[in-house]
C-alpha cells in the first residue's frame, strides 16, 4: 500500500497511525536507489514526492531550504543561475540502478551520502546539511541545526541523517550550505599510466596546493567505457582543477611542471568523465555486483589488487575504489585490511538480503547502532533492515 | 545558572571512591584539597567547583576502567583537556569524578601519504601543526588558545578558530575518533578512510561537548600549506558599512581564509595595549586574509579591495611582508585582553547569525548599549557571521552584574531572531544551557535528550551540559572576566 502525505502534518498522522498499527515503511522519493541497501520489508510504501518545492534561497548568504523530495535538477536549475553549486557534487546514480535520469530528490541524495568527485576537495554530502524537519517514528516533528555556516548548538543531527538511508525518519526539509560555482574548470588526462604510478601521481596532486576537485584513475579495461578518452594505454589519470580564468591557467602551468619533470603529456578530458565515474555509469553496461572500497588513498593500490576484479576504477585520489564483481567476504576483509570499509551499490535483491551490505560492525558499535535507532524510531517503522539487520 | 543538585550518598563514599580510583589508576588520583584546586573550573571563571575526586589516566585501558566502575557505581564523569573551554564544558560536579586527559598526550601516527595525523586526546592543538609543518603541511582549526588547548576537547566542542571560514571547523577535519562509552566499551568512529563506514555517529561525537563518549583518539586531516597569503584592512566611518562589506564579500563568492572585525571602541583598546598601527579614524575595521597561489590570490586581493571601496571603506591597507602581517594580526589577537583593561567586568558572548543580518544586528546591539546603559565593544569572526560582542561592566557598581546579563541574554535571543543559533564555537555548556528553549522546542530537545540516552543510558557523563534542567531558573549567557583578570591570561582569545 502507498501512503502519500501532502505536508508535512499529512505524514506525521501517517506515521502515528502506522505506530498505532505497527505497520513498516519503505521510504522512497522517486525510488531511484531501491536497489541499494538490504531489501526492505514493510507493508506500506511511503511516497513523500509531495513534499517538494524551494522554500528560501539567500543567494547572499550561500544558503538555500527546500523541501525534502525537491528533486535536484531544480535545485541546480536555481543555483546555477546565481553561479552557485552543491559543493559534493550530488552524484546521480541512476545509470547504475537502471531508472530514469535526473529525477532524484534532495532527500534520498542527503541520505544516501550521494557525492561526487568534488567531494574530495568540497566534502561530503553531510558537511552540507546546516539543518532539517522531520518526523521521528512516534510521529512528532522536530528540528535540528540551524541556517547558519558556523553552529554548536546541541547534537548535530544533520550529520547524522547524512548516509542513515533514511533508517531515522523521513526529512521533510532540509538546509543546505552551497559554494561558488568555480568560474571555469578544466579536466586533464595524463595516459597510459599504470595502476600504481596513476595512484600514487594523484596522492602527490592531492597534497599540492592545486585544490583538485576530481582526482580519478581508470585502468585500461575501465576506461574503454570512456569512449571520448580514446587509447589510453595501461590506464589514465583524470585531474579537474578549478578557478577563475588566469589562475587557472597557472595551475595548469604548475600541475604541468609538476608532471615527471614536465616530460608528461597533459591532455584535455571532459567534466562528462568525471559525472560518469561519480554515477557508476562506467558499470551500467554490466550486470555483476558492484561495490565501492573506501580506502585510505595510499591502501587503494594494494587493496585493488588483492581485490584483483577485471573491472575497477578509483575516485577521490584513490579514497574510493569502485570495483566489479568479488564475493562480499572478500571485499569486506580486503577494506578491513586497508583500515577501510565497504557498500556493496549493486546486486540482485537475494544477495542483498543475505550478504553485508555495508560494513560489518563490531559488537560494541552494532549495539550502539541499534541504541540509536531505537532513540529516532523505537518501533522500527522507517526502512526496517536497511542498512543492517535490525537497523 | 543553577548548579545541579549534590547527591550527597556519593559525597559520604568518598574515601572509598577515591581507594578504588587508585586501584585503578594508581599513580594518577587527585584528592587531596589543595590539587583538587587546580581543577576547579575552566575558562568560564565565574563558575568554580572544586570536583569529588580527580583521575588522570595514561591509556585507553585507563579510561575504561574508570568509567566501568563509575557506571557501575553511579558517579557522574565529567571529562576534562586542558580546562579551556569558555562555557563551562569542564565544569566540575562536586559529587562526580573528574577525568583528566592531559597525560594521554602522544602523536601516535603521522601519515603523509594518506594526509592525516593520529593523537591521544591530549595532544594541543598547535603541536599538531608543529608535527607536520616541517613537510609544508598543518592543521586547521585553530581556536585562539590553541597553544594549551587540547584536540579532545576540541572535538567536544567541535572547536573553530580565525581560519575556518574556508576549512572549516573540527568536524570538517576528522576522521575518525575512538571514544569509551560510560558503559566502559571502546568503539571506533571512521579512521584514515574518507566515511563513516555505517551510520554517522563520528558526526554527532564531533560538538556533543562530552555528554556521549570519552574521545581516547582522534584521526585528523592535514592540509597542504598554502604557498601565498596576504592580508589587509579596510578602514569603515560607519559600522553598517563595514557588515555590508562582509556580506558582499560573501555573496561575490570569495571565500577568505580569515575575515575578522573590529569596532571603534576595540580599535581603541587595542591600539592603547600594543600599537598595531590601524588606520586612524575608523568606526569599524576589517582584517582579510586571503590564501592560495599567487595568481588566485592576488585576483582575490583586488576583488576584496574594491568591494570594501565601494561600501565606504576610506583606507585599505595591505601588510608588506611577514612581521607587518604579524602586526595586523598582534592587534587582533589582543582585542580580549586590551578591552578587559577598559572596565573592572567583561562578559564574552558567542552566537552565529546570517551574515547579511550583520549591519542590522550591530546597530541594534548599538541602541541595547542604550537601553542597557552599558558599554560593549564588537570584535568577531564576520566572515562566518560569528558575533562575540564584550559587554563592558562594574560588579561592584548597584545592578550592573544583572544588566549586563540581561544584555547578554538579550544579545544572544536577537541571533535566534534573525535567524542565527546561540553558539558559533563556545558550546552551549553551562553558560547558555538555560537559553537553548528559545531556539529549540521541546520536541527538537526531546529527541537530542535520547540520542543522548542510546549513548549514555545512565545520564552519568557531564550531567547538567548543554540542556536546561527543569529547575533553571536564571538566563544568563557569558565568560565573566573579573578585574581584568582573564584565566589563562596569556592566551589569545576569541
Amino acid at each position: 500500500m502507498i501512503v502519500s502525505p501532502h505536508d508535512e502534518n499529512e505524514l506525521s498522522e501517517a506515521v502515528r497511525a502506522a505506530a498505532n498499527d505497527g505497520h513498516a515503511f519503505d521510504i522512497a522519493g522517486r525510488g531511484t536507489k531501491s536497489g541499494l541497501g538490504r531489501p526492505v520489508e514493510a507493508s506500506h510504501r511511503l511516497d513523500l514526492s509531495a513534499l517538494s518545492g524551494i522554500l528560501k534561497y539567500e543567494p547572499d548568504e550561500l544558503v538555500i531550504t527546500v523541501r525534502a523530495a525537491t528533486p535536484i535538477a531544480e535545485i541546480e536549475t536555481v543555483l546555477r543561475d546565481k553561479n552557485q553549486c552543491l559543493g559534493f557534487e550530488p552524484a546521480d546514480w541512476s545509470a547504475l540502478y537502471g531508472g530514469a535520469a535526473k529525477i532524484a530528490k534532495i532527500g534520498g541524495v542527503l541520505s544516501a551520502d550521494a557525492c561526487g568527485s568534488a567531494r574530495l576537495r568540497y566534502g561530503a554530502a553531510r558537511d552540507h546539511l546546516l539543518g532539517f524537519r522531520a518526523v521521528n517514528g512516534s510521529g512528532e516533528v522536530y528540528k535540528a541545526g540551524g541556517r547558519v555556516v558556523k553552529n554548536v548548538t546541541g547534537f548535530d543531527l544533520p550529520k547524522l541523517v547524512c548516509g542513515a538511508m533514511g533508517t531515522l525518519g523521513p526529512l521533510t526539509e532540509v538546509t543546505l550550505r552551497l559554494v561558488p560555482r568555480a568560474r571555469e574548470c578544466a579536466a586533464l588526462a595524463v595516459k597510459n599510466v599504470g595502476a600504481e604510478a596513476g595512484l600514487a601521481l594523484l596522492r602527490r596532486i592531492w597534497s599540492s596546493p592545486l585544490e583538485p576537485s576530481g582526482l580519478a584513475y581508470l585502468p585500461r579495461m575501465a576506461a574503454q567505457s570512456f569512449a571520448e578518452l580514446g587509447d589510453v594505454g595501461d590506464g589514465v589519470v583524470l585531474i579537474r582543477i578549478d578557478g577563475a580564468p588566469a589562475p587557472l591557467a597557472d595551475k595548469i602551468g604548475l600541475l604541468q611542471t609538476s608532471l615527471d619533470g614536465g616530460d608528461a603529456l597533459l591532455l584535455p578530458a571532459t567534466n562528462e568523465a568525471f559525472a560518469r565515474i561519480a554515477s557508476g555509469g562506467a558499470f551500467a553496461d554490466r550486470n555483476d555486483t558492484v561495490w565501492r572500497v573506501f580506502v585510505p588513498p595510499a591502501q587503494a593500490a594494494c587493496c585493488a589488487r588483492e581485490l584483483a576484479s577485471p573491472f575497477w576504477l578509483a575516485d577521490w585520489a584513490g579514497g574510493v575504489l569502485w570495483v566489479a564483481g568479488c564475493c562480499a567476504e572478500d571485499v569486506h576483509a580486503a577494506a578491513e585490511r586497508a583500515q577501510g570499509h565497504a557498500v556493496l551499490m549493486r546486486a540482485d535483491p537475494e544477495t542483498r538480503s543475505t550478504v553485508s551490505v555495508f560494513a560489518p560492525q563490531s559488537p560494541a558499535r552494532e549495539a550502539l547502532n541499534r541504541r540509536v535507532k531505537d532513540a529516532f524510531d523505537p518501533l522500527w517503522l522507517f526502512n526496517p533492515g536497511r542498512m543492517f539487520e535490525g537497523v | 545558572m543553577k548548579f545541579p543538585v549534590t547527591d550527597t550518598a556519593i559525597l559520604a563514599r568518598r574515601t572509598e571512591i577515591v581507594a578504588a580510583l587508585s586501584r585503578l589508576v594508581p599513580d594518577g588520583v587527585v584528592s587531596e584539597p589543595a590539587g583538587l584546586a587546580a581543577y576547579d573550573g575552566d575558562a568560564l571563571s565565574a563558575y568554580r567547583q572544586a570536583p569529588l575526586v580527580c583521575v588522570l589516566p595514561k591509556t585507553k585501558e585507563d579510561v575504561s576502567a574508570v568509567l566501568r566502575f563509575a557506571e557501575r557505581e553511579n558517579i557522574p564523569i565529567v571529562p576534562r583537556g586542558a580546562g579551556t573551554s569558555l562555557s563551562g564544558g569542564a565544569l566540575p560536579r562536586a559529587d562526580g569524578i573528574l577525568i583528566g586527559l592531559g597525560r594521554m598526550n602522544r602523536i601516535l601516527d603521522i601519515d603523509y601519504e594518506n594526509r592525516c595525523v593520529v593523537v591521544e586526546p591530549g595532544v594541543t592543538n598547535l603541536a599538531v601543526t608543529r608535527a607536520v609543518e616541517k613537510r609544508g603541511f598543518y592543521y586547521a582549526p585553530d581556536p585562539s588558545s590553541q597553544i594549551a588547548c587540547t584536540v579532545g576537547g576540541n572535538v567536544a566542542e567541535n572547536a573553530g578558530g580565525i581560519h575556518c571560514l574556508k576549512y572549516g571547523l573540527t568536524t570538517h577535519n576528522l576522521m575518525g575518533v575512538e571514544i569509551v562509552l560510560p558503559s566502559g566499551e571502546p568503539v571506533r568512529l571512521g579512521g584514515k578512510a574518507f566515511g563513516a563506514g555505517g551510520l554517522d555517529l563520528l558526526g554527532v561525537v564531533a560538538g556533543s561537548e562530552g555528554l556521549l563518549g570519552v574521545v581516547v583518539e582522534a584521526t585528523l586531516r592535514i592540509l597542504p600549506k598554502p604557498p601565498v597569503t596576504r592580508t589587509l584592512i579596510a578602514a569603515f566611518r560607519a559600522v553598517p558599512d563595514a557588515g555590508t562589506c562582509v556580506a558582499n564579500v560573501i555573496a561575490a563568492g570569495i571565500v577568505p581564509a580569515a575575515m575578522e572585525f573590529m569596532d571603534r571602541r576595540c580599535i581603541e583598546a587595542v591600539e592603547a595595549y600594543c600599537a598595531p598601527g590601524y588606520p586612524a579614524d575608523a568606526d569599524a575595521l576589517l582584517l582579510v586574509e586571503l590564501d592560495g597561489l599567487q595568481s588566485e590570490v592576488s585576483e582575490a586581493v583586488m576583488r576584496v579591495g574594491d568591494i570594501a571601496r565601494d561600501a565606504g571603506a576610506h583606507a585599505i591597507v595591505e601588510a608588506r611582508g611577514e612581521a607587518e602581517r604579524a602586526k595586523l594580526w598582534a592587534g587582533r589577537k589582543a582585542a580580549f585582553p586590551a578591552t578587559g583593561r577598559l572596565a573592572p567586568d567583561m562578559l564574552c558572548m558567542d552566537g552565529t547569525i546570517p551574515r547579511r543580518a550583520l549591519p542590522a544586528v550591530l546597530s541594534r546591539i548599538a541602541e541595547m548599549s542604550e537601553e542597557f546603559g552599558l558599554g560593549f565593544c564588537n570584535v568577531f569572526h564576520a566572515g562566518d557571521g560569528n558575533l562575540h560582542p564584550l559587554i563592558i561592566f562594574d560588579v561592584m557598581k548597584g545592578n550592573e552584574l544583572e544588566r549586563a546579563e540581561a544584555f547578554g541574554a538579550a544579545i544572544l535571543k536577537l541571533c535566534v531572531e534573525v535567524g542565527g543559533v546561540l553558539s558559533g564555537e563556545h558550546g552551549i555548556g553551562v553558560e547558555k544551557r538555560d537559553l537553548m528553549p528559545t531556539m529549540f522546542a521541546e520536541a527538537d530537545l526531546a529527541q537530542q535528550g535520547r540520542l543522548k540516552c542510546a549513548f549514555d543510558a545512565k545520564g552519568l557523563l557531564n550531567p547538567g551540559k548543554v540542556f536546561p534542567t527543569l529547575s533553571a531558573c536564571i538566563e544568563q549567557g557569558h565568560m565573566h572576566v573579573k578585574g581584568g583578570r582573564l584565566p589563562y591570561p596569556n592566551l589569545p582569545r576569541l
